[in-house]
């Protein structure tokens, strides 16, 4: 549905987008990741054409992104919604769906639906008097009144409340679901991991990791697995068996100690064995090992080398201490995995 | 055929439906952003000026005369002349008992009776010793001509009241004009032709009025060359009796003689009529061609009215640059542009409502001060200039303050341009630089030929398209929404018409008529048409300079026009082919630069002969005027060979300093101001060299 082939994109000496090749499969909902400057928004605004490529090319629905025709296929939503504020919800789509030349009695049903779907109310009330949320939901609106086959949204969640936001990724993952091929820009990374099939990271106007999540983890980041003993496992023992000859593995070799229990991180399962070995030296036994994939931040950090700008970390999903979930990252929760669980010695 | 036909014609329907969609919008949101309570004001208020102003209109309270009751004269009520000056608006009767002069009275007339006879015999005007008295008698003097004239055509006698019957000829202005001649001073002879033959049938023979405005065309009545013209008296008091040429001017107007009634001279001692005088004896005004050596016919009137034509043009632009930036704000129109919508339509739609508005006025207007249709078509490519500049102005702008600062400086060089040359209506060819001058002689119901209307009218509307194409360059995304400066976003206007020139330089696929054209010369044919599109702003920017400098004398005018006229003309040629090099749309070297000057000075030659329309109207006529833009005249009797090279020498300057510019752009900034400057040095001395060899 959509192919970019070496594309570029330079202000003067500045290059915005280096060499950037990828596709995006119909029905696919695709990430781009990246800081900023990274060159994400250029890349949208290439695709719906309202950049042209100082080289390379971009296709969007067989159309070259620069024609014409291709905008009846697409839906973009830029990172600001400003609206014209003087008109009413229902008369800003009505207006943009009159400028794609869709009958008026199927722009009302495809606004009535969309609207319904994002909850908003107020649709007659001026847009400049709504909040930022509904504005940003007519935003939406106004992408689908043409019922495009692909859509193009900046930052779509930036800036909401939590509960917005998850209506959007949800409505987001709906559009997947209704056959729509979704290109999805985001600074916050679990936006991307909730919703996106396959994600590329820029940096610097360049891909530097593509793939699904997954890929991209395994490819760019490591397992780690958390054993808990109940005793703190020989130090000496631990040391000498534990050491697996090299310096990652001798980080982790201390017992951190948890509640009534205690914690060594190693990164790979021999290192597991000699963990359970140490504890059993010591008179103990495992009670619990834990598998923890590496998240697409801590990747993102590798590959980018620099924290995400206003990102927060922190355990847990419920809201922070500001009430907002939405810019949280949950480094533990979701990602940690049981890989094994040993409630007692006596279980293995 | 028919199917592609018939195919365009769909398209063309389709565009025009998505054009008035947002024109449709655009109105709605321009009014909409009006706040009810302040709109349902402004309506009652011009409801209100309206309603005066119609029912003043309809009781005839209010009237359009701007010169009404301007004088008294006292005069006897039961004079003859009494009802001269009751007929005359700008005269007010004050009873002659009552009246004192220069208190209660700018006139008296008092009829001189033979001692004991209840006829008169003569009359005696006085008039007041100030400006306003000899005004006071000139407008008297019309009114008593005009008083004659109603009596005369009321006659049931016709031949006996009308035994003469002269037939006018209209003979084209330019056509007649000879070198270093005023055209007051041969208006002044043609009177005194006139004024002869009608002394013929007059008592008083008239060998010394050579400057008598005897015949119908007053206009040029105060002719200052021949003779007749000793008499330095004034208005002031002045007596005479009835057949006599008491007055000591020998210049009276006394095509009436037989009546011997009008006794007095007036200020010039020539017999025309007294009027305002423009430009005086100041900036060697004794030079021909120079205004100050003319006395012409102030159209007062039809210029205040004209002006009003130009008054609501700045609120448009107020409103239009608020619109157009407004969609800049915040990005607010970017969705627009992801719309299938051009930036074409787009901005033809936001444009179109203004356009109305200015077209319903402009007719409210005409209808309103007894303008025609003439007046309506020359107003309509102002308001497309106003628009248009308008446009660039606001996607030029970064903010609202220098939107601010751009519509100011829109609305006053516009009003300028449009304002100032036609006060000069009825003087000079100079006046038809502004479609203004249309207006005027629209409203003193003269007739404007084809030629004239589609030269004052058709810079001003090149002006404004290409004010709008500039505009529609930078119409995307990348500049629209973008800090640049002003002049940055200037060359991106100029280099997104531009096609690459030169090896290893990417452009955009080209479109539409470009597509058409070979590759190996599109570039260069796009550097050709640019440079001949700036020649509408050549055009405009030179006739302001005529305008401007026509005043001054030759001695200072010619030199500074000449050098003024090359730097436009080198700038004109050579901006595009900087911002090419600037935005690498040309290869920097010397051969591209070359190619690229010699291209662009082919394109500016070709276009430049367009402007032979000035010697339609007889620009040309004028010293300045033939200085700007040359003369073919004179030039038949030169071997064919010498012709070509004639012909082609402009060409081959536009080429070489073009070229000169071009090498310095390749470079930097700094090397193209240097080339320019010795580029415009080039062209200056070419032109002085023109100008000596031609006179």
């Amino acid at each position: 549905m959509i192919e970019v082939a070496g594309l570029e994109k330079t202000y003067g000496d500045f290059s915005a987008v280096v060499d950037s090749t990828f596709a995006v499969e119909e029905g696919e909902v695709f990430g781009i990741v990246g800081p900023n400057g990274a060159g994400k928004t250029t890349t949208l605004k290439t695709l719906a054409g309202l950049i042209e490529p100082t080289a390379g090319e971009a296709r969007v629905a067989g159309y070259d992104s620069t024609e014409p025709a291709m905008r009846h296929h697409l839906g973009f939503l830029p990172e600001e919604s400003p609206l014209y504020e003087e008109m009413t919800a229902t008369s800003y789509l009505r207006f943009f769906a009159d400028l794609y030349e869709v009958p008026r009695s199927v722009a009302d049903e495809r606004i009535d639906r969309a609207l319904d779907r994002l909850d908003l109310d107020h649709r007659d009330r001026r847009l400049g008097d709504v909040s930022k949320g509904m504005k940003r939901k007519v935003a939406i609106a106004r992408s689908l009144v043409n019922d495009p086959d692909v859509l193009v949204y900046d930052e779509p969640a930036s800036g909401l409340d939590p509960v917005t936001t998850n209506s959007v990724l949800e409505f987001t993952r709906e559009l997947r679901a209704a056959g729509k091929t979704v290109v999805f820009s985001a600074h916050n990374l679990y936006h991307v991991e909730s919703v996106c099939d396959r994600v590329v990271i820029m940096n610097e106007g360049r891909i530097v990791a593509r793939g699904t999540v997954d890929e991209i983890r395994e490819r760019h980041g490591e397992t780690t697995y958390h054993v808990y003993t109940d005793v703190e496992p020989e130090a000496g023992a631990n040391e000498a068996e534990i050491d697996v000859g090299d310096a990652e593995a001798a980080d982790i070799g201390t017992a951190e100690e948890v509640g009534d229990r205690y914690r060594t991180v190693v990164p790979s399962m021999d290192a597991v064995d000699r963990v359970r070995t140490a504890a059993s030296d010591a008179g103990g036994t495992v009670v619990d090992i834990r598998t923890r994939e590496p998240s697409l931040e801590d990747v993102f950090l590798d590959l980018v080398g620099r924290p995400m700008p206003g990102r927060r970390r922190g355990g847990g999903s419920g809201p922070d201490a500001d009430g907002d979930t939405s810019e949280g990252w949950n480094r533990d929760g979701d990602r940690e995995k049981r890989a094994e669980t040993a409630t007692s010695e006596g279980a293995e | 055929m028919i199917d592609r036909t018939s195919r365009r014609a769909r398209e063309v329907t389709r565009r025009s439906r998505r054009v008035l969609r947002v024109a449709r919008w655009e109105a709605s949101r321009a009014t909409g952003g009006v706040d009810r309570r302040t709109l349902l004001t402004a309506l009652a208020l011009l409801v209100v000026a309206g309603g005066v102003l119609g029912v003043g209109a309809a009781t005839g309270a209010v009237g359009l005369d701007v010169d009404r009751d301007v004088y008294r004269v006292g005069v006897d009520p039961g004079s003859p002349y009494a009802d001269a000056v009751e007929a005359e608006p700008a005269l007010t009767a004050v009873p002659a008992e009552e009246a004192t002069l220069g208190s209660t009275a700018d006139l008296l007339v008092r009829e001189v009776r033979a001692d004991g006879g209840s006829e008169p015999v003569g009359v005696v005007v006085r008039a007041v010793d100030t400006r306003k008295g000899e005004a006071a008698a000139a407008s008297f003097e019309e009114a008593v001509e005009a008083h004659n004239e109603r009596l005369m055509a009321a006659e049931p006698n016709g031949t006996a009241a009308f035994p003469v019957t002269v037939t006018l000829r209209y003979v084209s202005r330019g056509s007649t004009l000879d070198d270093g001649e005023a055209f007051g001073g041969t208006s002044g002879t043609d009177d005194g032709g006139d004024g002869g033959g009608t002394d013929d049938t007059g008592s008083d023979g008239g060998d010394d009025g050579g400057g008598g405005s005897s015949d119908a065309d007053t206009v040029d009545g105060s002719g200052s060359g021949d003779g007749g013209s000793d008499g330095d008296d004034g208005g002031g008091d002045v007596a005479g009796d009835g057949n006599a040429d008491s007055g000591d001017s020998g210049g009276n107007t006394d095509d009436d003689g037989n009546d011997g009634w009008w006794p007095f001279g007036t200020d010039d001692g020539s017999g025309g009529l007294a009027v305002p005088s423009i430009g005086g004896g100041a900036f060697g005004a004794d030079l021909t061609g120079s205004p100050g050596s003319i006395t012409p016919p102030f159209p007062f009137a039809s210029l205040v009215l004209a002006f009003a034509f130009l008054v609501p043009m700045n609120f448009l632009t107020q409103a239009y640059g608020s619109s157009v930036l407004d969609e800049r704000t915040n990005r607010r129109g970017e969705p627009l542009l992801v719309t299938p919508l051009s930036p074409t339509e787009i901005v033809a739609g936001k444009t179109l409502p203004y356009v109305a508005v200015a077209v319903a006025v402009t007719s409210l207007i005409a209808l309103v001060v007894g303008g025609g249709a003439i007046s309506v078509l020359a107003v309509l490519p102002i308001a497309a200039t106003f628009l248009g500049a308008t446009f660039v102005g606001a996607v030029f702008a970064r903010s609202f303050k220098e939107l601010t600062f751009v519509t100011v400086a829109v609305s006053v060089l516009l009003t300028s341009y449009a304002f100032v040359p036609a006060i000069f209506t009825n003087v000079t060819p100079v006046a038809l630089i502004s479609p203004l001058t249309l207006v005027v002689f629209d409203l003193q119901n003269e007739s404007v030929s084809v030629g004239e209307f589609l030269f004052a009218t058709g810079p001003t509307a090149a002006t404004a398209a290409l004010c709008f194409g500039l505009g529609l360059g930078v119409y995307r995304e990348e500049d629209l929404f973008t800090q640049k400066p002003v002049t940055r976003k200037f060359l991106d206007a100029l280099a997104v018409r531009l096609s690459a020139v030169g090896d290893g330089v990417r452009e955009s696929p080209p479109t539409g008529i470009a597509a058409r054209i070979p590759g190996r010369v599109r570039g260069l044919v796009a550097v050709a048409f640019l440079a001949a599109c700036t020649i509408p702003f050549v055009f405009v920017a030179e006739l302001l300079a005529v305008a401007v400098l026509f005043a001054l004398p030759v001695t200072v005018s010619i030199p500074v026009l000449l050098v003024v006229i090359a730097f436009v003309e080198e700038v004109a040629k050579s901006v595009h082919l900087y911002a090419g090099f600037e935005r690498g749309v040309f290869a920097r070297t010397d051969r591209v630069a070359v190619a690229v000057g010699l291209a662009s000075g082919t394109g500016f030659f070709l276009a430049e002969k367009a402007t032979a329309v000035v010697q339609a109207v007889g620009l040309t006529e004028l010293y300045v005027g033939r200085a700007a833009f040359g003369s073919v005249a004179g030039l038949s009797d030169l071997p064919p060979p010498v012709l070509v090279g004639l012909f082609l020498a402009p060409l081959a300057l536009h080429g070489v300093t073009a070229s000169l510019s071009a090498v310095g752009a390749s470079r930097d900034r700094t090397k193209y101001v240097l080339a320019l400057a010795a580029a415009t040095l080039l062209h200056a001395a070419y032109n002085f060299g023109v100008v000596s060899l031609h006179g």
